[in-house]
């Protein structure tokens, strides 16, 4: 009899938790993780989100917890690893989700992450360092012909996004680089400024300054169309070479939320990186917005992990972490 | 005059308000261990969205002046570096306080801020464009010399080389766990996923100085408990400071030259200054018992830094240390992209921050030495109260920092690491200054290697490794030689 009291006392409580859950979440401040340290792009986006986010979504309170470490890897871990109960929510970005586990030594796949909502790329540009001995696309492939492997471009870190990015890049295009990797794109441009490596990627936003004063120099963009704020400088796409890639952010949950609450937060979502101040605020600050909903935000994802999962097995770097 | 119209924004009385509160919560962020002056500035980058760019980046100056400072009030009271900074301040100024000169002590790491940060402050505004291409020289091959040359400081600061090289060479070997700086394959992280990164280094150093130093406090307490400590005055004597003027000199131009070098910070300055001090001193034996030149130099040294990396991020757009990258984020945020373009499209900017600069470093002066008086009275709290307080700040200063578990087993692991180096007379300056040295070391050797195709003689190709690999044999072999000679000499009458 006591037995049974128990279980039908627990169901109550049990059901009575879900209804709760749906009708009136959120009822405690939602927790979003980014998996770096405060003060990066990833960080501040995230922030502006958080405010301007309260207001799609009456009574929330949304608070940033920064866990790096790791190249994301932990904070994202933490996240999948959640209970599924949308309070706790991440940033999902590229290296984490669509690199890091095909090396290895993560203890999560792309098919442990609940997709919600895209809410930026960030695009690419391949630059020309100080004393290159290239100065336009044109120059930069031949040069990398007539010398292969002599090529040296910095990137982020090993094993990175960067890096990736322009392994594939070589690969479409015929050519062989030398990668040097740096601590983080800050010393990676410090070094092509300081004219110590050949050519480095980073954001258009990022590279501004440095190529108005013409301390480096644009070789082309990774995108299938010029950029407004890079006219003369051509795509690959345009010069023959099927080549695309941007690195990306979004939201992301552990799977198996209740439907309600799924679909509370893509809509909040939505309206969140749709918004005008939202958009403003980013624009700012150099962050090419690109909302997409949950679905577009994980073709994007897949399409990268498959693209990146080739190259790093050309590399030999496919598993090396596993355990 | 032209600057003279973009300085005087900087006085209006809402602007010197936000450098004051700035300035006041850096200097709390950084007297609070797990809490840094990257983090302050990061965690107050999207308030000053709103703002003006005099006012938002002031406070962030503010805080990150402040920051620096700060350090020094925990590193020198509990022996817990409240910012990495600080970790070569606990060397004289822990036994200083521990003498009943806690107030003297701080009033000279105040003093000495003050005059480290006026002085780069002042290079700053009058040599920035001129001095910001000396950090562009820096590449693999350069980096791997400085850091070579910083690694031997060991040898001088030991008083016991063999001893040292031990700690110091353990020090590089625990600074390669987590991911290789050059392939990304993880290294004796034993399958944690936690350690990918390697250690923790905030943890890693409140358990090296501080936890440490609770466990050997537990001894003391368990045999008797002393009376409570003195914490008397707070503006350093005549004698102390004329003492400490070498020092303050050699920490002032170290902590600048060191801070507008990309990439290394004020930890590593503040080691270099802390060496180069006692190396010049007459009396090198007092340096770690308590010696005001050990504090003058450390502090100057971290705070002149402050300035000195504002040098490239705003001449070259090149951000000098972890600091500083974050405050780019700051100049990005009001759509400014700090660059040698900034110097023309916003003077107002680059002079009023040049402005605040000077106005923070001020501030910072006169809250410290108020401060003085209220942060020594932690001493009179009774010692195994405040020894226990300070093993709940370990805990959770570790954890604040990453929001990591791991962080905790690291911070004790060092605890326990640094209570048997103690015991057994191993330097844990040694260990600290090769945490951070060894990583530099170890990736810029590896990346000047792949780009020079193994071919070692890039490593002395340019003056400045030239410079710093003589100085580098220069700082091992000297202590060696005046150990010699000190024999030969002793030797001498006996015979």
């Amino acid at each position: 009899m006591k037995l049974v009291l128990t279980a039908v006392i627990a169901a109550a409580l049990c059901g009575g938790a879900g209804v709760a859950a749906a009708q009136d979440y959120p009822a405690r401040p939602i927790q979003v993780v980014v998996p770096y340290s405060a003060g990066g792009g990833t960080d501040l986006s995230a922030r502006i989100m958080a405010e301007v986010f309260q207001k799609h979504l009456d009574g929330s309170t949304m608070i940033i917890r920064n866990q790096p470490g790791g190249g994301g890897a932990i904070g994202t871990s933490a996240v999948l690893h959640a209970r599924p109960d949308g309070y706790t929510l991440g940033t999902g970005s590229q290296g984490p989700l669509a690199l890091l586990p095909h090396y290895g030594g993560t203890d999560y796949k792309l098919d442990d992450v609940e997709f919600i909502a895209l809410m930026g790329r960030n695009l690419q540009i391949l630059l020309g360092c100080s004393g290159a001995p290239f100065k336009n696309f044109d120059e930069f492939l031949a040069y990398a012909k007539e010398n292969p492997g002599k090529v040296q471009v910095g990137n982020s870190g090993a094993g990175g996004a960067n890096q990736i990015a322009m392994q594939a890049f070589a690969e479409k295009a015929g050519i062989k680089i030398a990668d040097v990797p740096f601590g983080g794109a800050s010393e990676a441009m410090t070094a092509c400024v300081g004219g110590h490596i050949d050519a480095t990627i980073s954001t258009p936003a990022e590279a501004k300054a440095q190529v108005d004063a013409k301390a480096v120099t644009p070789i082309f963009i990774m995108e299938d169309k010029r950029i407004p704020d890079y006219p003369d400088t051509p795509t690959a796409v345009e010069k023959g070479i099927d080549f695309t890639w941007s690195s990306w952010k979004g939201i992301i949950g552990p799977k198996g939320m209740p439907d309600d609450v799924k679909k509370t937060l893509q809509q909040a979502f939505e309206e969140t990186f749709n918004d005008p101040e939202f958009l403003k605020r980013m624009k700012d600050m150099g962050e090419f917005v690109e909302y997409r909903d949950a679905e577009g935000y994980e073709k994007l994802a897949r399409k990268d992990s498959k693209e990146a999962e080739a190259v790093i097995r050309d590399l030999g770097m496919y598993g090396m972490n596993a355990k | 005059m032209d600057a003279l119209q973009y300085v005087l924004p900087v006085f209006a009385p809402n602007v010197l308000w936000v450098i004051a509160l700035g300035t006041i919560g850096g200097l709390i962020i950084g007297a609070l261990p797990g809490l840094t002056a990257t983090m302050g500035v990061a965690l107050l980058i999207p308030l000053t969205f709103g703002m003006q760019p005099i006012l938002g980046l002031n406070m962030l100056i503010g805080i990150y002046i402040g920051g620096i400072y700060g350090g020094c009030i925990s590193a020198i009271l509990l022996r817990t570096p409240g910012t990495p900074s600080s970790a070569a301040t606990v060397l004289d100024g822990y036994p200083l306080a521990q003498k009943g000169q806690a107030g003297k002590a701080l009033g000279m790491a105040t003093i000495a801020s003050f005059i480290g940060g006026i002085f780069a402050a002042v290079v700053l505004a009058t040599l920035a464009p001129q001095l910001a291409s000396f950090a562009l020289q820096f590449g693999p091959a350069e980096y791997f010399a400085l850091a070579l040359f910083g690694l031997t400081i060991i040898a001088s600061l030991s008083g016991d080389v063999l001893k040292g090289a031990i700690a110091g060479l353990a020090g590089v070997l625990i600074s390669t766990v987590g991911a290789d700086p050059i392939s990304g394959a993880l290294r004796y992280t034993f399958g944690v996923s936690g350690f990918a990164s390697g250690f923790a280094f905030t943890p890693a150093l409140i358990g090296l100085f501080a936890l440490s130093e609770v466990f050997v406090q537990m001894e003391k307490i368990f045999a008797d408990e002393g009376p409570a400590m003195k914490v008397s005055g707070r503006w350093p004597s005549l004698a102390d400071m004329k003492e400490s003027v070498p020092a303050l000199i050699r920490g002032s131009i170290i902590g600048t030259i060191i801070g507008i070098i990309p990439g290394t910070g004020s930890g590593t300055a503040s080691w270099i200054a802390y060496s180069e001090a006692r190396r010049s001193s007459k009396t090198p034996e007092k340096f770690g018992t308590g010696h005001m030149p050990g504090v003058a130099a450390t502090e100057s040294a971290n705070n002149a830094v402050c300035a000195a990396a504002l040098i490239p991020l705003l001449a070259l757009g090149v951000p000098g240390d972890v600091v500083t990258a974050v405050l780019m984020g700051g100049l990005m945020i009001q759509g400014l992209a700090p660059g040698p373009m900034l110097f023309q499209s916003r003077p107002d900017v680059i002079v009023g921050m040049f402005a605040g600069t000077f106005v923070a470093t001020i501030f910072m002066f006169v809250f410290g030495m108020l401060g003085i008086g209220l942060f020594s009275r932690i001493l009179m709290i009774p010692k195994r109260i405040l020894t226990m307080s300070i093993v709940a700040f370990c805990f959770i200063g570790s954890f604040a920092i990453n929001l990591n578990v791991v962080d905790l087993y690291t911070m004790v692991g060092f605890g326990v690491l640094g209570y048997g180096m103690q015991k057994f007379g191993f330097s844990q300056a040694a260990l600290c200054i090769a945490l951070i040295l060894g990583p530099m070391a170890e990736a810029n050797l590896r990346r000047g290697l792949l780009q020079s195709g193994d071919d070692v003689i890039a490593f002395v190709s340019t003056p400045i490794c030239l410079l710093f690999l003589a100085l580098a044999a220069l700082s091992i072999l000297l202590p060696l030689l005046r150990q010699f000679r000190g024999q030969t000499t002793i030797a001498t009458p006996a015979q």
